[in-house]
């Protein structure tokens, strides 16, 4: 009960809410694995529910497994680098407050875009404006949510704000490079034992 | 019981050693396939290999490097046997004819590119390496010449060097003219000069905007100058339309000039939407630029069209609509080293000139290349409903068949069956034509459940107006009973 509670805090009262979140243990983890496990499952449903005037996609092309992919990774590298480079940069934050609420930020997205996939049923190209001004609102929601969260937590002025978030994604870019990097280390270092392997069989 | 099993095992192991000899028998060296709205598809085929013409078993010899066909309205076939000098004519059963170009004199061809022969029989050639345009008599005898025009228009440097011509009612030469950008030439019988035919248009571009106003003279004289794509080819319909292939572009690679010149096969080639990319389609990878070098068109306005670079033709409906392809570079019969030339004879079957080859290869319709056939002519005249029933068989054979879902939708929105429509527009892969059946059904289901829809609306207003805020304060009452108010008052704190 008291995460429904909170989902409708943070979508009307985000500043109290990310205010309130850093004091007396209120954060937890449960609800940020619910909230980011609901955002995947509604990323789904939304996909198979949204008309077919919109998502041209059949099922059959959809990979749950690169959609998941597509979301958790960027979410969490999100909050690695925000922890990451406020801890630098004298921000206030504790990792599991930025985790969390992170979670939370997601709100709008889990709670509006079943409806609009289901209203996308019944609406045709003619009305792609009003479409695409809903799903675009959420995003935006979604995306003040993040920058409010950033200033909240860490109790930054707004300009300072708007440079961590800028960091926060140059932080992202790295981390993710350095992810290429390390996974083609890692595939050269099974490829060479698995040649050696290869060869030794061979010899043997 | 126990016998009869064991006798249906033998006979299944002896159809499944008999059968792959006889599937084998009809393989094609090409896969079949069609592109969809989304990615290329495995396909039946529409044409396989059937035999070829070499000229071996003719008495005037084998071809050698032969540019050109030209078949009549009594499916004889007039082969540019260019390395000959020469031009064939062999009758319907492929037995010599004719041999037309003298060994002597003027009537001497000198590697021609192609020919066209008016319904009285005069054969018009392009004799490209004498520049000039020689015109035959029907029996064979060499009547008079066209040499180059002069005319203000064509410029100093210009050379006359025809490749393809037809004539059109007018009595017109219309010819593609090697290295002229600047459209077809119209030649009048006399030999003048008449004007330009359909040149290709120069798309707009901002770079060469930018640079237009920065460059100095001297920078502008040293760029190379932007000249409009050239006609690779061009046939003369049943209705006198002229269709032309152009090189150098990968989209509207077809055209169609009405009177004036104007294209009348793409819609308004400005807008990006129009744009139609004929050949292979790739959004990725490495791949050719497409080179269409010929095409022949039916009297249903079904074009079949080469393309060099992949060694394939692509066969297209009246609506652009991609129905075939077949062929590609390779060794075996049905597969190409350098096509040049296509034409058709009234059954159907397609001629393809292999100039590397110095063969012409004869492609039949399949079963199902006649059932496409069948279905696209009726759906093209707006025949819908009666084109339903071949496009279901269509389907049958071949599930991967798009053009069939949405042919088969448009008939369905004919009757008003919306729905159905909307799901065949689906399985067609077309959302713009979902979206548009979308709209009818909604329509006319908000018609049929009107007075629900109405109740429906009222309740709601009510209910929202009304109920919610009575619910509100029922559970507010409840909660104050059971609940100490601090608890639930706290706003803008965390409820745990």
């Amino acid at each position: 009960m008291n995460l429904l509670g909170n989902i409708r805090k943070v979508m009307f009262h985000p500043l109290d809410f990310f205010y309130d979140i850093q004091f007396e243990e209120r954060a937890k983890w449960r609800h940020a694995i619910i909230l980011l496990v609901m955002t995947v499952i509604v990323h789904m449903v939304i996909i198979s529910w949204t008309g077919y005037s919109f998502e041209g996609r059949l099922p059959y092309q959809i990979s749950v497994l690169f959609e998941t992919f597509w979301i958790l990774v960027p979410w969490i590298t999100w909050c690695v680098s925000n922890w990451a480079v406020s801890a630098i940069l004298e921000g206030e934050g504790r990792f599991k407050d930025i985790v969390v609420s992170a979670a939370y930020a997601m709100a709008p997205y889990i709670v509006l875009s079943i409806p609009l996939a289901i209203v996308s049923r019944v609406l045709t190209l003619d009305e792609k404006v009003s479409y695409y001004i809903f799903l675009y609102a959420i995003l935006v929601w979604v995306a003040l949510l993040f920058l409010i969260k950033v200033k909240t937590l860490h109790d930054f002025e707004l300009g300072k704000m708007i440079w961590i978030t800028f960091l926060t994604l140059i932080g992202m870019l790295i981390i993710w490079f350095v992810g290429f990097l390390v996974f083609g280390l890692i595939n050269q270092v099974f490829d060479f034992i698995y040649g050696i392997v290869k060869e030794v069989q061979f010899r043997l | 019981m126990k016998h009869s099993l064991r006798w249906l095992l033998v006979m299944t192991l002896v159809a499944t050693l008999l059968l792959p000899s006889t599937s084998v028998f009809g393989e094609s060296p090409y896969a079949g396939y069609i592109w969809n709205t989304r990615s290329d598809a495995p396909s039946l085929n529409g044409y396989v290999y059937k035999d070829s013409i070499d000229g071996f078993n003719l008495s005037s010899g084998p071809f050698k490097t032969p540019e050109d066909i030209f078949i009549n309205d009594n499916d004889f076939i007039y082969i540019v046997d260019s390395g000959n000098n020469r031009i064939v004519l062999l009758d319907n059963r492929h037995q010599l004819v004719k041999v037309f170009g003298d060994e002597e004199g003027p009537g001497k061809l000198n590697k021609p590119k192609g020919v066209f022969v008016k319904s009285d029989g005069t054969l018009y050639v392009a004799d490209t390496q004498n520049r000039r345009i020689a015109i035959f008599d029907h029996d064979g005898s060499f009547i008079r010449e066209i040499t180059a025009p002069t005319s203000p228009l064509l410029g100093s440097k210009f050379i006359f060097s025809p490749s393809k011509i037809v004539v059109d009612k007018r009595d017109y030469l219309i010819v593609a003219n090697d290295g002229t950008t600047d459209g077809l030439l119209q030649i009048d019988s006399n030999g003048n000069f008449k004007g330009y035919f359909g040149a290709n248009q120069v798309e707009f571009s901002w770079t060469r905007l930018f640079i237009r106003l920065f460059a100095t003279d001297e920078q502008k004289a040293q760029l190379m100058s932007v000249r409009p794509q050239e006609f690779s080819n061009l046939y003369q319909d049943k209705e006198g339309f002229v269709w032309t292939t152009t090189l150098g572009t990968n989209y509207n690679q077809v055209k169609r000039l009405s009177a004036v010149g104007v294209d009348t096969y793409n819609p308004d080639w400005t807008k990006k939407v129009n744009r139609k990319r004929f050949g292979d389609v790739f959004s990725f990878g490495s791949f050719d630029i497409s080179s269409f070098v010929d095409l022949t068109v039916d009297d249903k306005s079904v074009v079949s069209t080469i393309d060099l670079s992949t060694g394939k033709v692509f066969q297209y409906d009246k609506v652009r609509s991609l129905l075939f392809v077949f062929g590609g570079i390779g060794e075996q019969d049905g597969l190409f080293k350098t096509p040049v030339a296509i034409d058709q004879t009234s059954d159907g079957s397609l001629y393809i000139v292999d100039k590397t080859r110095g063969r012409v290869d004869r492609f039949r319709t399949t079963p199902f290349g006649d059932l496409v056939h069948k279905a696209s002519a009726l759906f093209v005249d707006g025949r819908y409903q009666e084109a339903k029933e071949p496009w279901r068989q269509v389907i049958e054979l071949n599930s991967n068949y798009d053009l069939a879902y949405g042919a088969i939708a448009k008939s369905l929105e004919k009757e008003e069956r919306w729905g159905e429509a909307m799901d065949y527009h689906k399985r067609s892969r077309s959302q713009y034509n979902y979206s548009k059946a979308l709209k009818e059904y909604r329509k006319e289901w908000l018609r049929e459940h009107f007075l629900f829809v109405f109740i429906g609306v009222i309740v709601g207003f009510l209910f929202i107006r009304i109920g919610i805020p009575l619910l509100r304060k029922a559970l507010k009452r409840r909660l104050f009973k059971t609940v100490s108010p601090d608890a639930t008052g706290a706003k803008g704190g965390i409820i745990e």
